[in-house]
Protein backbone atom coordinates (compact mmCIF):
# COMPACT_ATOMS: atom_id res chain seq x y z
CA UNK A 1 0.00 0.00 0.00
CA UNK A 2 3.12 2.38 0.49
CA UNK A 3 4.12 1.76 -3.39
CA UNK A 4 0.16 3.29 -4.55
CA UNK A 5 0.74 6.46 -1.47
CA UNK A 6 4.05 7.49 -2.67
CA UNK A 7 2.65 7.67 -6.58
CA UNK A 8 -0.38 9.22 -4.88
CA UNK A 9 1.64 12.29 -3.32
CA UNK A 10 3.87 12.66 -5.57
CA UNK A 11 1.15 13.35 -8.26
CA UNK A 12 -0.61 15.27 -5.63
CA UNK A 13 1.98 17.45 -5.25
CA UNK A 14 2.41 18.15 -8.65
CA UNK A 15 -1.13 18.97 -9.41
CA UNK A 16 -1.28 20.94 -6.44
CA UNK A 17 1.47 22.95 -7.81
CA UNK A 18 0.20 23.12 -11.44
CA UNK A 19 -3.32 24.56 -9.50
CA UNK A 20 -1.40 27.44 -7.84
CA UNK A 21 1.04 28.41 -10.38
CA UNK A 22 -1.31 27.31 -13.61
CA UNK A 23 1.48 27.92 -15.33
CA UNK A 24 1.80 24.86 -17.68
CA UNK A 25 -1.95 24.43 -18.08
CA UNK A 26 -2.47 28.56 -19.03
CA UNK A 27 0.72 27.73 -21.90
CA UNK A 28 -1.15 24.45 -23.39
CA UNK A 29 -4.34 26.41 -23.08
CA UNK A 30 -3.23 29.12 -24.84
CA UNK A 31 -1.25 27.52 -27.74
CA UNK A 32 -4.13 25.00 -28.42
CA UNK A 33 -7.18 28.02 -28.59
CA UNK A 34 -4.61 29.90 -30.80
CA UNK A 35 -4.06 26.87 -33.47
CA UNK A 36 -7.50 26.62 -33.66
CA UNK A 37 -7.36 30.42 -34.52
CA UNK A 38 -4.26 29.64 -37.35
CA UNK A 39 -5.99 26.49 -38.36
CA UNK A 40 -8.88 28.73 -39.53
CA UNK A 41 -6.86 30.59 -41.66
CA UNK A 42 -4.45 27.77 -42.45
CA UNK A 43 -7.47 26.16 -44.63
CA UNK A 44 -9.88 27.45 -47.09
CA UNK A 45 -13.15 25.99 -46.15
CA UNK A 46 -14.87 26.67 -48.99
CA UNK A 47 -12.45 23.92 -50.27
CA UNK A 48 -11.81 21.29 -47.70
CA UNK A 49 -14.20 20.74 -44.82
CA UNK A 50 -12.82 21.48 -41.01
CA UNK A 51 -15.22 17.92 -40.10
CA UNK A 52 -12.92 15.46 -42.86
CA UNK A 53 -9.23 16.85 -41.97
CA UNK A 54 -10.36 17.71 -38.09
CA UNK A 55 -8.86 14.10 -36.46
CA UNK A 56 -5.54 14.47 -37.97
CA UNK A 57 -5.60 18.31 -36.90
CA UNK A 58 -6.52 17.68 -33.45
CA UNK A 59 -4.35 14.76 -33.13
CA UNK A 60 -1.28 16.80 -33.92
CA UNK A 61 -2.71 19.84 -31.68
CA UNK A 62 -2.89 17.39 -28.81
CA UNK A 63 1.36 16.08 -29.49
CA UNK A 64 2.72 19.70 -30.07
CA UNK A 65 0.84 21.16 -27.27
CA UNK A 66 1.33 18.25 -25.06
CA UNK A 67 5.15 18.35 -25.67
CA UNK A 68 4.96 21.53 -24.75
CA UNK A 69 4.32 20.97 -20.91
CA UNK A 70 5.33 18.18 -20.66
CA UNK A 71 8.64 19.29 -21.68
CA UNK A 72 8.80 21.27 -18.17
CA UNK A 73 7.68 17.86 -16.21
CA UNK A 74 11.29 17.83 -14.38
CA UNK A 75 11.68 21.79 -14.63
CA UNK A 76 11.24 22.57 -11.26
CA UNK A 77 13.12 19.90 -9.68
CA UNK A 78 16.22 20.40 -11.32
CA UNK A 79 16.27 24.49 -11.62
CA UNK A 80 16.65 23.97 -7.67
CA UNK A 81 18.65 20.73 -7.56
CA UNK A 82 15.53 19.82 -5.66
CA UNK A 83 15.85 16.30 -7.43
CA UNK A 84 19.16 15.09 -5.65
CA UNK A 85 17.21 15.65 -2.52
CA UNK A 86 14.01 13.55 -3.99
CA UNK A 87 16.61 10.93 -5.05
CA UNK A 88 17.94 10.63 -1.19
CA UNK A 89 14.42 9.40 0.31
CA UNK A 90 13.97 6.02 0.28
CA UNK A 91 11.12 5.57 -2.03
CA UNK A 92 10.86 3.57 -5.27
CA UNK A 93 11.89 5.25 -8.41
CA UNK A 94 9.07 3.46 -10.79
CA UNK A 95 6.68 4.94 -7.98
CA UNK A 96 8.17 8.54 -8.46
CA UNK A 97 8.24 8.05 -12.29
CA UNK A 98 3.80 6.29 -12.12
CA UNK A 99 3.14 9.46 -9.93
CA UNK A 100 4.16 12.28 -12.46
CA UNK A 101 3.15 10.05 -15.56
CA UNK A 102 0.09 10.50 -13.65
CA UNK A 103 -0.22 13.61 -12.82
CA UNK A 104 0.69 14.61 -16.54
CA UNK A 105 -1.94 12.65 -17.17
CA UNK A 106 -5.04 14.64 -15.28
CA UNK A 107 -3.44 17.92 -17.00
CA UNK A 108 -2.65 16.85 -20.62
CA UNK A 109 -6.63 15.43 -20.37
CA UNK A 110 -7.68 19.02 -19.07
CA UNK A 111 -6.09 20.53 -22.23
CA UNK A 112 -7.49 17.64 -24.77
CA UNK A 113 -10.90 18.57 -23.56
CA UNK A 114 -9.89 22.19 -24.49
CA UNK A 115 -8.88 20.99 -27.64
CA UNK A 116 -12.29 19.20 -28.28
CA UNK A 117 -14.42 21.83 -27.18
CA UNK A 118 -12.13 24.48 -28.97
CA UNK A 119 -12.19 22.83 -32.13
CA UNK A 120 -16.32 21.98 -31.75
CA UNK A 121 -16.85 26.11 -31.24
CA UNK A 122 -14.52 27.01 -33.71
CA UNK A 123 -15.90 24.35 -36.35
CA UNK A 124 -19.01 22.74 -35.74
CA UNK A 125 -17.39 19.48 -35.67
CA UNK A 126 -19.38 16.80 -35.05
CA UNK A 127 -17.66 14.12 -32.74
CA UNK A 128 -20.11 11.14 -34.17
CA UNK A 129 -22.72 8.93 -31.44
CA UNK A 130 -19.98 6.89 -29.31
CA UNK A 131 -18.91 9.43 -26.75
CA UNK A 132 -17.81 6.52 -24.77
CA UNK A 133 -15.30 4.70 -27.01
CA UNK A 134 -14.27 8.66 -28.30
CA UNK A 135 -13.06 9.21 -24.89
CA UNK A 136 -11.15 5.95 -24.52
CA UNK A 137 -9.12 5.71 -27.75
CA UNK A 138 -8.42 9.78 -26.68
CA UNK A 139 -7.54 8.43 -23.06
CA UNK A 140 -5.39 5.62 -24.14
CA UNK A 141 -3.54 7.41 -26.63
CA UNK A 142 -3.22 10.01 -23.64
CA UNK A 143 -1.66 7.21 -21.42
CA UNK A 144 0.75 6.16 -24.03
CA UNK A 145 2.23 9.55 -25.11
CA UNK A 146 2.83 10.77 -21.16
CA UNK A 147 4.60 7.43 -20.31
CA UNK A 148 6.73 8.60 -22.94
CA UNK A 149 7.41 11.83 -22.73
CA UNK A 150 7.52 11.84 -18.89
CA UNK A 151 10.48 9.39 -19.50
CA UNK A 152 12.08 11.34 -22.03
CA UNK A 153 11.81 14.94 -20.52
CA UNK A 154 13.29 13.59 -17.20
CA UNK A 155 16.16 12.72 -20.24
CA UNK A 156 16.13 16.08 -21.80
CA UNK A 157 15.91 18.18 -19.10
CA UNK A 158 19.36 16.77 -17.82
CA UNK A 159 20.89 17.51 -21.51
CA UNK A 160 22.79 20.09 -22.52
CA UNK A 161 20.06 20.48 -25.51
CA UNK A 162 17.34 20.62 -23.18
CA UNK A 163 13.61 20.91 -23.87
CA UNK A 164 14.78 20.86 -28.27
CA UNK A 165 15.64 17.09 -27.78
CA UNK A 166 12.06 15.98 -26.85
CA UNK A 167 10.27 16.13 -30.23
CA UNK A 168 13.46 14.48 -31.66
CA UNK A 169 13.32 11.43 -28.94
CA UNK A 170 9.65 11.31 -29.10
CA UNK A 171 8.22 11.74 -32.50
CA UNK A 172 9.48 8.79 -33.65
CA UNK A 173 8.39 6.70 -31.08
CA UNK A 174 4.69 8.10 -31.34
CA UNK A 175 3.63 6.79 -34.76
CA UNK A 176 1.58 3.58 -33.39
CA UNK A 177 -0.61 6.60 -31.30
CA UNK A 178 -0.64 9.03 -34.29
CA UNK A 179 -1.90 6.21 -37.14
CA UNK A 180 -4.20 4.73 -34.69
CA UNK A 181 -5.27 7.33 -32.76
CA UNK A 182 -6.52 9.15 -36.33
CA UNK A 183 -7.82 6.07 -37.81
CA UNK A 184 -9.90 5.33 -34.62
CA UNK A 185 -11.30 9.15 -34.52
CA UNK A 186 -11.70 9.63 -38.05
CA UNK A 187 -13.92 6.74 -38.32
CA UNK A 188 -15.93 7.37 -35.31
CA UNK A 189 -16.37 11.41 -36.20
CA UNK A 190 -18.02 10.18 -39.51
CA UNK A 191 -20.07 7.71 -37.78
CA UNK A 192 -19.10 4.62 -38.79
CA UNK A 193 -19.94 1.33 -36.37
CA UNK A 194 -17.91 0.83 -33.72
CA UNK A 195 -16.41 -2.64 -34.65
CA UNK A 196 -14.48 -0.87 -37.77
CA UNK A 197 -12.18 0.67 -34.45
CA UNK A 198 -12.04 -1.80 -31.93
CA UNK A 199 -8.24 -3.27 -33.36
CA UNK A 200 -6.89 0.22 -32.71
CA UNK A 201 -8.10 0.77 -29.65
CA UNK A 202 -6.13 -2.92 -28.58
CA UNK A 203 -3.40 -1.86 -30.44
CA UNK A 204 -3.66 1.62 -28.33
CA UNK A 205 -4.32 -0.27 -25.45
CA UNK A 206 -0.87 -2.22 -26.18
CA UNK A 207 0.93 1.00 -26.97
CA UNK A 208 -0.35 2.29 -23.21
CA UNK A 209 0.99 -0.18 -21.96
CA UNK A 210 4.45 -0.64 -23.05
CA UNK A 211 4.99 2.85 -23.18
CA UNK A 212 4.28 2.82 -19.11
CA UNK A 213 6.05 -0.10 -18.70
CA UNK A 214 9.07 0.81 -19.95
CA UNK A 215 9.32 3.59 -18.57
CA UNK A 216 8.67 2.87 -15.14
CA UNK A 217 11.38 0.21 -15.61
CA UNK A 218 14.29 2.58 -17.16
CA UNK A 219 13.23 5.09 -15.40
CA UNK A 220 15.79 5.15 -12.65
CA UNK A 221 18.67 4.66 -15.02
CA UNK A 222 17.67 8.00 -16.87
CA UNK A 223 17.49 9.59 -12.85
CA UNK A 224 20.31 7.78 -11.08
CA UNK A 225 23.28 10.57 -10.58
CA UNK B 1 30.03 10.18 -34.11
CA UNK B 2 29.61 13.47 -35.47
CA UNK B 3 31.35 12.87 -38.58
CA UNK B 4 29.85 9.97 -39.58
CA UNK B 5 26.56 12.03 -38.99
CA UNK B 6 28.01 14.64 -41.15
CA UNK B 7 28.82 12.58 -43.77
CA UNK B 8 25.98 10.96 -43.82
CA UNK B 9 24.18 14.27 -44.09
CA UNK B 10 26.79 14.92 -47.20
CA UNK B 11 25.38 12.15 -49.29
CA UNK B 12 22.05 12.99 -48.62
CA UNK B 13 23.15 16.78 -50.07
CA UNK B 14 24.93 15.36 -52.57
CA UNK B 15 21.83 12.78 -53.81
CA UNK B 16 19.66 15.78 -53.34
CA UNK B 17 21.37 18.05 -55.75
CA UNK B 18 22.34 15.76 -58.37
CA UNK B 19 18.66 13.94 -58.82
CA UNK B 20 17.19 16.90 -61.20
CA UNK B 21 20.17 16.80 -63.62
CA UNK B 22 19.87 12.96 -63.31
CA UNK B 23 16.14 12.76 -64.33
CA UNK B 24 16.46 15.42 -66.86
CA UNK B 25 18.94 13.71 -69.11
CA UNK B 26 17.94 12.28 -72.52
CA UNK B 27 14.62 12.86 -74.53
CA UNK B 28 14.03 9.34 -76.14
CA UNK B 29 11.71 7.43 -73.78
CA UNK B 30 13.24 4.07 -73.50
CA UNK B 31 16.80 5.53 -73.43
CA UNK B 32 15.89 7.49 -70.85
CA UNK B 33 14.38 4.95 -68.41
CA UNK B 34 17.38 2.62 -69.39
CA UNK B 35 20.14 5.38 -69.03
CA UNK B 36 18.63 6.78 -65.99
CA UNK B 37 18.16 2.90 -64.32
CA UNK B 38 22.12 2.85 -65.06
CA UNK B 39 22.92 5.57 -63.45
CA UNK B 40 21.01 4.85 -60.59
CA UNK B 41 22.87 1.80 -60.11
CA UNK B 42 25.79 3.51 -59.93
CA UNK B 43 24.49 5.64 -57.74
CA UNK B 44 23.70 3.00 -55.42
CA UNK B 45 26.53 1.64 -55.45
CA UNK B 46 28.63 4.88 -54.72
CA UNK B 47 26.90 5.27 -52.10
CA UNK B 48 27.29 2.00 -50.42
CA UNK B 49 30.83 1.96 -51.07
CA UNK B 50 31.58 6.01 -50.26
CA UNK B 51 30.07 5.88 -47.16
CA UNK B 52 31.61 2.01 -46.05
CA UNK B 53 34.68 4.01 -46.90
CA UNK B 54 33.95 7.32 -44.84
CA UNK B 55 32.92 5.19 -41.89
CA UNK B 56 36.79 3.47 -42.19
CA UNK B 57 38.02 6.77 -42.38
CA UNK B 58 36.64 7.88 -39.29
CA UNK B 59 37.55 4.09 -37.59
CA UNK B 60 40.94 5.20 -38.81
CA UNK B 61 41.10 9.16 -37.48
CA UNK B 62 40.13 8.35 -34.18
CA UNK B 63 42.69 5.43 -33.88
CA UNK B 64 45.61 8.25 -35.10
CA UNK B 65 44.55 10.67 -32.67
CA UNK B 66 44.54 7.55 -29.78
CA UNK B 67 47.63 6.70 -31.10
CA UNK B 68 49.04 10.34 -30.84
CA UNK B 69 47.55 10.51 -27.22
CA UNK B 70 49.31 7.40 -26.13
CA UNK B 71 52.72 8.70 -27.55
CA UNK B 72 52.72 12.16 -25.53
CA UNK B 73 51.85 10.17 -22.33
CA UNK C 1 40.24 -13.07 -27.01
CA UNK C 2 42.84 -10.11 -26.30
CA UNK C 3 42.23 -7.05 -27.92
CA UNK C 4 45.22 -7.72 -30.62
CA UNK C 5 43.67 -10.75 -30.97
CA UNK C 6 40.03 -8.62 -31.84
CA UNK C 7 41.62 -6.08 -33.69
CA UNK C 8 43.47 -8.73 -35.65
CA UNK C 9 39.95 -10.54 -36.34
CA UNK C 10 38.17 -7.11 -37.34
CA UNK C 11 40.66 -6.83 -40.11
CA UNK C 12 40.75 -10.06 -41.51
CA UNK C 13 36.87 -9.80 -41.68
CA UNK C 14 37.36 -6.20 -43.30
CA UNK C 15 39.28 -6.91 -45.91
CA UNK C 16 37.59 -10.39 -46.80
CA UNK C 17 34.36 -8.04 -46.62
CA UNK C 18 36.06 -5.83 -48.78
CA UNK C 19 36.82 -8.71 -51.40
CA UNK C 20 33.36 -9.40 -50.99
CA UNK C 21 32.20 -6.03 -51.97
CA UNK C 22 34.26 -6.16 -55.30
CA UNK C 23 33.03 -9.82 -56.02
CA UNK C 24 29.23 -8.35 -55.88
CA UNK C 25 30.03 -5.17 -57.87
CA UNK C 26 31.18 -8.06 -60.57
CA UNK C 27 28.23 -10.14 -60.39
CA UNK C 28 25.97 -7.24 -60.12
CA UNK C 29 27.43 -5.45 -62.99
CA UNK C 30 28.56 -8.61 -65.55
CA UNK C 31 26.95 -11.91 -64.25
CA UNK C 32 23.19 -11.52 -62.67
CA UNK C 33 20.51 -11.87 -65.39
CA UNK C 34 18.01 -8.29 -65.40
CA UNK C 35 14.72 -8.69 -63.98
CA UNK C 36 12.23 -8.81 -66.23
CA UNK C 37 9.65 -6.53 -65.16
CA UNK C 38 11.55 -4.21 -63.15
CA UNK C 39 14.48 -3.84 -65.05
CA UNK C 40 18.18 -2.49 -64.93
CA UNK C 41 17.33 -0.58 -61.51
CA UNK C 42 16.53 -4.38 -59.82
CA UNK C 43 20.10 -4.55 -59.43
CA UNK C 44 20.07 -1.97 -56.70
CA UNK C 45 18.02 -4.80 -54.49
CA UNK C 46 21.97 -6.23 -53.83
CA UNK C 47 22.57 -3.38 -52.42
CA UNK C 48 19.85 -2.54 -50.22
CA UNK C 49 18.67 -5.60 -48.62
CA UNK C 50 21.84 -6.36 -47.13
CA UNK C 51 22.02 -2.75 -45.76
CA UNK C 52 18.57 -3.56 -44.71
CA UNK C 53 20.10 -6.44 -42.84
CA UNK C 54 22.60 -5.35 -41.09
CA UNK C 55 20.74 -2.01 -40.68
CA UNK C 56 18.01 -4.02 -38.42
CA UNK C 57 20.72 -6.82 -37.12
CA UNK C 58 23.15 -3.81 -35.65
CA UNK C 59 20.16 -2.33 -33.56
CA UNK C 60 19.78 -5.53 -32.33
CA UNK C 61 22.78 -5.70 -31.36
CA UNK C 62 22.91 -1.86 -29.78
CA UNK C 63 19.62 -2.90 -28.05
CA UNK C 64 21.14 -6.28 -26.21
CA UNK C 65 24.21 -4.58 -25.31
CA UNK C 66 22.54 -1.68 -23.82
CA UNK C 67 20.17 -3.68 -21.83
CA UNK C 68 22.53 -5.69 -20.36
CA UNK C 69 25.29 -2.55 -19.82
CA UNK C 70 22.15 -0.95 -18.09
CA UNK C 71 22.01 -4.14 -15.60
CA UNK C 72 25.78 -5.31 -15.10
CA UNK C 73 27.63 -1.67 -15.77
CA UNK C 74 30.31 -2.88 -18.04
CA UNK C 75 32.13 -0.59 -20.05
CA UNK C 76 32.91 -2.92 -22.54
CA UNK C 77 28.91 -3.41 -22.63
CA UNK C 78 28.28 -0.07 -23.81
CA UNK C 79 31.21 0.60 -26.43
CA UNK C 80 29.94 -2.47 -28.33
CA UNK C 81 26.93 -1.26 -28.01
CA UNK C 82 28.40 2.31 -29.48
CA UNK C 83 30.34 0.43 -32.08
CA UNK C 84 27.42 -1.10 -33.29
CA UNK C 85 25.47 1.70 -33.45
CA UNK C 86 27.52 3.72 -35.67
CA UNK C 87 27.92 0.65 -38.11
CA UNK C 88 23.96 0.38 -38.05
CA UNK C 89 23.56 4.08 -39.15
CA UNK C 90 26.02 3.55 -42.17
CA UNK C 91 24.11 0.96 -43.14
CA UNK C 92 20.76 1.94 -42.34
CA UNK C 93 22.00 5.36 -44.74
CA UNK C 94 23.01 3.35 -47.46
CA UNK C 95 19.44 2.07 -47.13
CA UNK C 96 17.39 4.99 -47.14
CA UNK C 97 19.48 6.23 -49.95
CA UNK C 98 19.28 3.39 -52.43
CA UNK C 99 15.64 2.52 -51.62
CA UNK C 100 14.81 5.87 -53.56
CA UNK C 101 16.91 5.49 -56.54
CA UNK C 102 15.16 2.19 -56.89
CA UNK C 103 12.16 3.46 -56.51
CA UNK C 104 12.40 6.28 -58.51
CA UNK C 105 13.00 4.30 -61.77
CA UNK C 106 10.29 1.43 -60.42
CA UNK C 107 7.62 2.84 -58.82
CA UNK C 108 8.16 6.68 -60.91
CA UNK C 109 8.27 8.43 -57.48
CA UNK C 110 10.88 8.91 -54.90
CA UNK C 111 9.06 8.67 -51.89
CA UNK C 112 6.42 6.59 -51.28
CA UNK C 113 4.46 5.82 -47.46
CA UNK C 114 5.10 2.21 -48.34
CA UNK C 115 5.58 0.90 -44.35
CA UNK C 116 8.88 -0.56 -44.73
CA UNK C 117 10.02 2.78 -46.31
CA UNK C 118 8.64 4.81 -42.79
CA UNK C 119 10.10 1.81 -40.78
CA UNK C 120 13.89 2.37 -41.75
CA UNK C 121 13.35 6.14 -41.79
CA UNK C 122 12.02 5.83 -38.20
CA UNK C 123 15.32 3.62 -37.28
CA UNK C 124 17.17 5.96 -38.79
CA UNK C 125 16.04 8.95 -36.34
CA UNK C 126 16.18 6.19 -33.68
CA UNK C 127 19.74 5.77 -34.40
CA UNK C 128 20.28 9.58 -34.74
CA UNK C 129 18.62 10.26 -31.11
CA UNK C 130 21.00 7.46 -29.81
CA UNK C 131 23.93 9.31 -30.80
CA UNK C 132 22.29 13.10 -29.92
CA UNK C 133 22.07 12.15 -26.44
CA UNK C 134 25.51 10.47 -25.78
CA UNK C 135 26.69 13.73 -27.05
CA UNK C 136 24.40 16.00 -25.03
CA UNK C 137 25.20 15.59 -21.46
CA UNK C 138 27.78 17.05 -19.40
CA UNK C 139 28.63 14.02 -17.48
CA UNK C 140 29.02 11.17 -19.82
CA UNK C 141 28.65 8.56 -18.12
CA UNK C 142 24.76 9.80 -17.90
CA UNK C 143 24.76 10.15 -21.75
CA UNK C 144 25.69 6.10 -21.84
CA UNK C 145 22.74 5.65 -19.75
CA UNK C 146 20.64 7.70 -21.91
CA UNK C 147 21.82 6.54 -25.24
CA UNK C 148 20.96 2.97 -23.65
CA UNK C 149 17.35 3.68 -22.57
CA UNK C 150 17.02 4.82 -26.28
CA UNK C 151 18.39 1.95 -27.55
CA UNK C 152 15.55 -0.18 -25.36
CA UNK C 153 12.73 1.84 -26.05
CA UNK C 154 13.85 1.96 -29.82
CA UNK C 155 13.22 -2.07 -29.97
CA UNK C 156 10.66 -1.98 -27.99
CA UNK C 157 8.55 0.60 -30.30
CA UNK C 158 10.11 -1.04 -33.66
CA UNK C 159 7.62 -4.04 -33.69
CA UNK C 160 4.77 -1.39 -32.88
CA UNK C 161 5.59 1.22 -35.28
CA UNK C 162 6.51 -2.19 -37.96
CA UNK C 163 3.04 -2.85 -37.17
CA UNK C 164 1.28 0.52 -37.68
CA UNK C 165 2.25 1.42 -40.16
CA UNK C 166 1.73 -2.29 -42.16
CA UNK C 167 -1.81 -1.62 -41.56
CA UNK C 168 -1.54 0.00 -44.67
CA UNK C 169 -1.79 -1.21 -48.27
CA UNK C 170 1.31 -2.12 -49.05
CA UNK C 171 3.32 -1.13 -52.76
CA UNK C 172 6.73 -2.82 -51.62
CA UNK C 173 7.76 -5.73 -53.62
CA UNK C 174 6.60 -8.75 -51.31
CA UNK C 175 8.63 -11.48 -49.68
CA UNK C 176 10.90 -13.12 -52.32
CA UNK C 177 13.44 -15.11 -50.50
CA UNK C 178 11.92 -15.70 -47.28
CA UNK C 179 8.33 -17.57 -47.75
CA UNK C 180 7.19 -20.73 -47.39
CA UNK C 181 7.01 -21.96 -50.44
CA UNK C 182 10.92 -21.64 -51.07
CA UNK C 183 12.46 -18.48 -52.89
CA UNK C 184 11.17 -17.52 -56.16
CA UNK C 185 14.11 -15.97 -57.38
CA UNK C 186 16.02 -17.03 -59.92
CA UNK C 187 19.41 -19.08 -58.85
CA UNK C 188 21.66 -16.42 -59.68
CA UNK C 189 20.27 -13.65 -58.24
CA UNK C 190 19.79 -15.95 -55.13
CA UNK C 191 23.58 -16.37 -55.76
CA UNK C 192 24.36 -12.87 -55.74
CA UNK C 193 22.06 -11.70 -52.98
CA UNK C 194 23.74 -14.46 -50.69
CA UNK C 195 27.13 -13.28 -51.25
CA UNK C 196 25.53 -9.50 -51.04
CA UNK C 197 24.18 -10.28 -47.61
CA UNK C 198 27.56 -12.75 -46.54
CA UNK C 199 29.66 -9.27 -47.58
CA UNK C 200 28.16 -6.73 -45.89
CA UNK C 201 28.04 -8.95 -42.50
CA UNK C 202 31.33 -9.62 -42.51
CA UNK C 203 31.99 -5.92 -43.48
CA UNK C 204 30.30 -4.72 -40.50
CA UNK C 205 31.99 -7.40 -38.15
CA UNK C 206 34.68 -6.27 -38.97
CA UNK C 207 34.80 -2.48 -38.94
CA UNK C 208 32.37 -3.20 -35.91
CA UNK C 209 35.19 -5.22 -34.22
CA UNK C 210 38.17 -2.35 -35.19
CA UNK C 211 35.59 0.63 -33.62
CA UNK C 212 35.05 -1.48 -30.67
CA UNK C 213 39.17 -1.97 -30.25
CA UNK C 214 39.71 1.64 -31.04
CA UNK C 215 37.27 2.92 -28.29
CA UNK C 216 38.51 0.86 -25.56
CA UNK C 217 42.25 2.25 -26.21
CA UNK C 218 40.68 5.65 -26.32
CA UNK C 219 38.77 5.11 -23.05
CA UNK C 220 42.20 3.37 -21.89
CA UNK C 221 44.15 6.93 -22.18
CA UNK C 222 41.18 8.77 -21.32
CA UNK C 223 41.02 7.00 -18.04
CA UNK C 224 44.72 7.60 -17.85
CA UNK C 225 45.03 10.95 -18.32
CA UNK C 226 42.36 12.14 -16.25
CA UNK C 227 44.30 9.99 -13.60
CA UNK C 228 47.27 11.87 -14.14
CA UNK C 229 45.65 15.03 -13.91
CA UNK C 230 44.02 13.64 -10.18
CA UNK C 231 47.41 12.77 -9.58
CA UNK C 232 48.88 16.19 -10.55
CA UNK C 233 46.27 17.97 -8.83
CA UNK C 234 46.61 15.81 -5.42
Amino acid sequence: MDYFRVIWTVARKDLLIEMRTRERVAAMGSFVVLVGVLFNYSIDTAIVRPQEIAPGIIWMTIIFGGLLGMGRTFHLEEEDGAFSGVLQTPIPLDALYLGKTAANLVILSLVTVLIFIVFSVFFGLSFGSHPFVLLTVVFLALIGFVGLSTLFSAMSVRTTMGESLLPVLVFPLLIPMVIFGVSATSRLFAGRPVSEVTGSVRMLGAFAILSVAAGALLFRYVVEE
Amino acid sequence: MTKIIRTCLLAAAILAISSPELSAQGTDLASQTLGRAYWHVFAAYAIGWILVLGWVISIARRLVSVEQAMKGN
Amino acid sequence: MSQDRLRQTGVALAVLGTLGALLVLWMVFFWVPTERTMGIAQRIFYVHVPSAWIAFFAFGIVALCSAVYLWLKDERLDMAALAAAEGGMVFCTIMILTGPLWARVSWGTWWTWEPRLVLTLLLWFIYFSYFLVRNATENPEQGKRFAAVVGIIGVLDIPLIHISVTWMRSLHPEPVVLKPEGPSLDPEMLITLMVGLATATMLFLGLFLMRYTVECLKREVDQRQTGAQAAQGA
